[in-house]
């Protein structure tokens, strides 16, 4: 992990209220991978705290996030044109990663936590593992990235929760419908926290034991592991996990929800 | 160069720039980002008897300039440091400071017996409650933290103790005179500010614990009055902090009669926050002719 200045590169609207923003790198940055994220200074002076933001597109040169607009800091990143710069640490927490047998593998996204789950898409593109996408929005000006599912799933289901674009389901709801036809090694999973919840409840009522991955979010103090602020609780332990170091992808039966 | 060593009470500083408590763990993940061996020292994470889980999330929320925490002093426990972490840090040539916590008289004089000769310096964190007294922190009384200075020094035959004030008193010389009285080697200040911020729409506070430590930018000229009046009031060594983000607010702190300063919050907005505020202490001194920064501590001319 490093702090570094990047430069941007685009930053623009994709959807109701997501912006999606490229920049660069100014130097070679190690390590970077699905599942990981950055943390962003909005660098105003008045909001101390850095914004994490999972990567969603990567390459050598440069990083793609994609944000919701939530509050003031991801309001001020929205400001930002290409050219700017931005402090940012990154590559921060421990990712998504794929067995050699994982062949068949599902994707459970929702909220901005389908972000995530495009970084797998795109990482693994081309590595002969099959994919099935459950992707759920809110409402159909809320869909992006639907054709870019598409492209590189076996089969990508998007559904929306008032049934304006694709079936009104959420995301989970399309997964376990789809179970039997997508038959998976391995389920990797991102999205607010009751979503999370679903299907650890899904899973165990149907006495699925598939290895199954989730991703977490938590405010963030440092970012870097040293705080202690981003904590979740380790399941049956006394003991806890920070979510920026430990995570923010752990298996679902490690945590709390 | 600039001479940038301090000493307080006998433990050598290369420079007057620390690692905050609680904001900094025990230095291994910012040693990812740079090689801490630059600092000054390192307090860390408050230590208790026993491991702690602390509060539940969130524990962290924003204000214009600041952030409020309230991470409950989670810690591994001091056996687990001593065994775990201590090693690291000395192998890094800082100085360590250990910052503990307790809740009663005798957890703060077991914590310092074990770890006295270990570690170059306790930092006494009275910003707790005293189960004995209600759960009023140990630090708001002049009597209270006399009391606790004087059992933690009493427990400790090597190390210097530092205590660590809270800046939510009424008299915060008197607190400052009292830790001298009870026998601080030094003191240290300030400790968080107690606040509190509300999600309007939910009409909940947004940390778990409902009211947090205020800290950050925002917070340093009422840190910067305080060490002002606490030097004023001892002849020990204080090291101030809250609110530092630049070498300039450091200096103000060295100005006002600080020998060393300690930096937190700054470290979440700007990883690389400590060795960028030594690099600007040191060209600020060469660029006013200053030799070494001894020159400057409570230089403060005051007006009328
Ligand atoms: C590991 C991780 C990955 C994330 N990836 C994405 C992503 O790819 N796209 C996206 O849109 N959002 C993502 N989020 C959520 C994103 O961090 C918040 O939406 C964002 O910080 C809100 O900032 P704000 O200033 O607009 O909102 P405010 O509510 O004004 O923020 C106030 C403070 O709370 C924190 N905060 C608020 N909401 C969250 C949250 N849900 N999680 C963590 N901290 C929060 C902010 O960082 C800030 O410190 C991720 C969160 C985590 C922990
Ligand atoms: C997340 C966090 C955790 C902290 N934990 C401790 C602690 O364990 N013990 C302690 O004495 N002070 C603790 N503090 C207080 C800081 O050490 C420091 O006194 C305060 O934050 C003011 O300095 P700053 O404005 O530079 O952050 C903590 C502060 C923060 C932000
Ligand atoms: S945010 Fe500091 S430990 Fe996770």
């Amino acid at each position: 992990m490093k702090e570094v200045t990047v430069r941007i590169l685009e930053n623009k609207p994709i959807a109701a209220g997501i912006y999606k923003m490229t920049f660069a790198l100014p130097e070679k940055v190690g390590g970077i991978s699905c599942g990981k994220f950055v943390n962003i200074s909005v660098g105003d002076g008045a909001h101390l705290l850095r914004r994490p933001i999972a990567v969603c597109e990567h390459c050598e040169s440069s990083v793609t996030i994609c944000y919701q607009l939530k509050g003031e800091g991801t309001r001020l990143m929205s400001g930002k044109k290409a050219g700017d710069t931005l402090s940012c640490v990154l590559p921060l927490g421990n990712g998504f990663s794929l067995r050699g047998e994982d062949k068949r593998v599902a994707l459970v996204g929702g909220g901005v936590g389908v972000f995530p789950m495009y970084s797998v898409l795109k990482e693994y593109e081309g590595t002969g593992k099959e994919f099935f996408s459950y992707i759920g929005f809110r409402n159909k000006a809320a869909v992006c990235y639907a054709e870019e599912f598409a492209a590189l799933s076996e089969k990508a289901e998007i559904v929306t929760d008032d049934g304006s674009f694709g079936k009104k389901e959420n995301a989970v709801g399309a997964f376990f419908e789809d179970l039997a036809n997508a038959k998976p090694d391995v389920i990797l999973s991102c999205g607010p926290t009751p979503m999370l919840r679903a299907l650890k409840a899904g899973l165990a009522e149907r006495g699925i034991n598939i290895p199954c991955y989730v991703s977490l979010e938590e405010r963030m103090g440092c970012g870097i592991g040293a705080c202690l602020v981003c904590v979740c609780k380790k399941s049956g332990k006394t003991e806890n996990a920070r979510v920026c170091k430990d995570g923010p992808v752990f298996e679902i039966g490690e945590v709390e929800l | 160069m600039a001479n940038l060593k301090v000493n307080i009470c006998g433990v050598e500083l290369k420079n007057p720039v620390v690692a905050a408590s609680g904001t900094f763990g025990f230095g291994k993940e910012f040693d990812e980002i740079y090689d801490i061996g630059v600092l000054g020292g390192i307090s860390t994470k408050g230590l208790t008897l026993e491991p702690r889980l602390g509060n539940p999330t969130p524990r962290i929320a924003e204000g214009h300039g600041v952030i409020l925490n309230a991470v409950g002093l989670q810690n591994p426990g001091v056996d687990a440091f001593l065994k775990d972490d201590l090693d690291f840090l000395k192998s890094k040539h800082i100085a360590v400071i250990a910052n503990v916590a307790g809740k009663t008289l005798d957890d703060y004089a077991g914590i310092c017996e074990k770890l006295d000769g270990k570690v170059d310096m306790i930092e006494l964190n009275i910003s707790c409650p005293n189960v004995k007294c209600g759960g009023m922190a140990f630090g708001i009384k002049p009597e209270s933290v006399y009391e606790v200075t004087k059992v933690s020094k009493s427990a400790l035959k090597k190390t210097p103790l530092m205590v660590k004030l809270s800046p939510n008193v009424e008299s915060i010389a008197a607190n400052a005179a009292a830790a001298q009285k009870g026998g601080a080697d030094a003191i240290s200040l300030i400790n968080t500010l107690t606040g509190m911020v509300v999600d309007i729409e939910r009409r909940r506070p947004l940390i778990a614990n409902n009211t947090g430590g205020v800290s950050g930018a925002g917070v340093k000229p009422i840190a910067v009055r305080m060490v002002w009046e606490a030097c004023n009031a001892v002849d020990i060594p204080v090291m101030g902090m809250g609110g530092i983000t630049s070498a300039e607010d450091a200096l103000e702190f060295i100005i006002a009669g600080a020998a060393a300063v300690q930096v937190g919050t700054a470290n979440f907005t700007d990883t690389l926050a400590m060795p960028k505020i030594i690099d600007g202490m040191n060209a600020w001194l060469d660029s006013h002719g200053i030799a070494d920064v001894n020159q400057l501590r409570g230089t403060l001319r005051l007006n009328g």
